[in-house]
């Protein structure tokens, strides 16, 4: 009950500062800050990508950026070369990524834990190597720069992420999407069925439900989120580079979502925030910023094996048991008295 | 209904199941008994396709089940039950129940299976992990209701489970026999088997050496002996 409420509550207060960020961040401290609270919901979007592996089916991948590059060189290759709107370009990277999921996923899914874990890697980094020497194609270490095309354009009126109020909002709007997905696969039957597969794949199939189909669909929902992510950040940053494909990416990924809280739907957010705020407060003074995440990811590990949302939450249920036995004691003493 | 015919079953160099021969009719209940190790759960695995039989077949109304995956095997109307449960502990009660459930969930077999089982809809946002053995088991067979099964094979259902439970427990499948549905259990409790079962089936170093009537199982006690150690 205590948990429902704050928790609604503080969706709400976190909804309502995303909506202010353009107006309230710049006044209280500079513009930067929105750039990095935009950077922030594109990465959370990646990070929820792997936690919709592994905290709802249970496969622990480390080859997330490899979506993430390919939603990343749709939108660079689509633009700069193949010449494609803005919208044309955000499905193409979109279902590049989805596309490459499912390609891999035919072979990744078959396998579970480590070796589930260690092909994600190879496939991660054949392919970067490939983006690497396929210098015509995807400008190797260099990369892609490219210029945005309009969002939409009615006559002379042209509306462009080259706009930093219209980019953070537009971000946001895809954020808000993904994420009410996210929440309604995890409330539905699917979702149901992903847990089930979680806690026990053998179990899962004697109940019929068929383990490698479903986390063949979860692999390509979660090469869609980081598809997703990848062609955001592309916009974003208005270019492609074949460094955000590399497994470190993916570890990153990892690291945010197992933190936040795997299995939780806001987990990933939370983890991000928190590190990618690290790095910007701390990389400016201290360029071995790595260790404080690693120590962290450590002690979380060790400590709150749910992640910081898990730990939350059990917090508030002790906060709620505690009450419920006061009540009970209170009511106790008030029927012993005569 | 479900039949087995010369089933040998091998793991790595060991041969588990040598020629096993079983049948269950439609609407029948049967139980196969036998001490630790014979080879009764291997049986109910060869069954689910969960391990490969390297002769012999099993049939479920004229299909070979060895053409099935084993996630097909329960929508063709197999529901099992394994040793310890298997449910999933990280679920509700309710997610537990539905989770083998496609399309829309059926009204009135939901309110019959509370019928069965009136603890689990008092229960039904507790998580599996915090009901005790015998409500776990419970769920189990309410899970397997859920799908609509022709037969429901029973890994030692009221193993480990307090007797006030156990007595419910055997109760109740006793009235989801009756409405039709197949029953294979396999036990280790005699007096189980023999309440619950009118045809038994006992098991011994892989094959099957005595199926008859229970009433006259009941007469012959010196194969109980032989084959479980009890007497009666």
């Amino acid at each position: 009950m205590i948990r429902t409420f704050v928790e609604r509550f503080l969706l709400v207060a976190f909804a309502a500062f995303l909506v202010s960020v353009p107006w309230v961040v710049p006044v209280i401290a500079n513009k930067f800050w929105v750039s990095v609270i935009a950077e922030i919901l594109i990465w959370s979007i990646f990070a929820a990508s792997v936690n919709l592996l592994f905290g709802y089916v249970g496969l622990l991948s480390f080859g997330q950026a490899l979506f993430f590059g390919f939603g990343m060189y749709g939108v660079g290759i689509g633009i700069d070369q193949l010449h494609l709107s803005f919208w044309s370009a955000f499905a193409f990277g979109v279902s590049a990524a989805m596309a490459m999921a499912l390609i891999t996923g035919i072979f990744a899914v078959r396998l579970t834990w480590h070796y589930f874990a260690i092909i994600t890697i190879v496939f991660s980094l054949i392919f970067y190597f490939l983006a690497v020497r396929l210098k015509p194609l995807t400008g190797g270490d260099d990369g892609i720069n490219f210029s945005l095309p309009p969002v939409f354009s009615f006559g002379a009126t042209r509306y462009s992420l080259t706009d930093q109020t219209f980019q953070y909002f537009f971000i946001l709007a895809i954020f808000a999407i993904c994420f009410y997905l996210m929440y309604l696969v995890t409330r539905s039957p699917l979702g149901r069925a992903f847990l089930a597969i979680r806690e026990n794949d053998l179990r899962a199939s004697l109940i019929g439900l068929n383990v490698y189909v479903l986390r063949l669909i979860a692999f390509v929902m979660a090469g869609f989120l980081a598809g997703v992510s990848g062609a955001l950040f592309a916009f974003f940053g208005r270019y492609a580079s074949a460094t955000y494909m590399f497994y470190h990416v993916s570890g990153d990924g990892v690291v945010w979502a197992i933190v936040g809280g795997a299995g939780t739907l806001f987990g990933p957010v939370v983890g991000t925030t928190l590190f990618i705020f690290i790095r910007e407060l701390v990389s400016t003074h201290w360029e071995h910023h790595s260790l404080i995440v690693g120590v962290m990811a450590i002690l979380v590990v060790m400590l709150a094996p749910k992640g910081l949302v898990g730990l939350w939450r059990e917090g508030l249920s002790r906060i709620g048991e505690q009450k419920t036995s006061s009540e009970l004691n209170a009511k106790a003493r008030l029927r012993s008295q005569p | 209904m479900l039949s087995l015919k010369g089933v040998n079953v091998h793991i790595g160099k060991l041969h588990i199941l040598q020629g096993v021969n079983l049948d269950v009719k439609e609407g029948e209940s049967a139980a196969l008994l036998g001490r630790n190790g014979v080879g009764k759960t291997t049986t109910l695995r060869a069954i689910m396709g969960l391990v490969a039989k390297s002769a012999g077949a099993i049939e479920f109304n004229g299909t070979d089940l060895a053409t099935c995956q084993p996630h097909e095997i329960p929508r063709k109307g197999i529901g099992y039950v394994p040793q310890g449960r298997g449910i999933f502990p990280g679920l509700t009660v309710l997610e537990n129940l539905c989770i083998g459930v496609t399309g829309k969930p059926d009204a009135q077999l939901e309110e019959y299976v509370f019928t069965c089982f009136p603890r689990l809809k008092e229960r039904l946002k507790q998580q599996g992990s915090t009901l005790s053995g015998g409500e776990q088991q419970m769920l189990a067979i309410a899970r397997c209701l859920m799908m609509r099964p022709k037969l429901i094979i029973l890994d030692e259902p009221t193993e480990g489970i307090m007797p006030r439970l156990v007595s419910q427990i055997r109760r109740e499948i006793h009235r989801i026999n009756q409405t039709g549905i197949s029953i294979l259990l396999v036990e280790q409790n005699l007096e189980t088997a023999l309440k619950l079962c009118p045809r038994i089936f006992l098991m011994e170093k892989g094959t099957i050496v005595y199926s008859g009537a229970a009433q006259e199982l009941k007469t012959q006690p010196e194969i109980v002996h032989r084959y479980l150690g009890l007497s009666m």
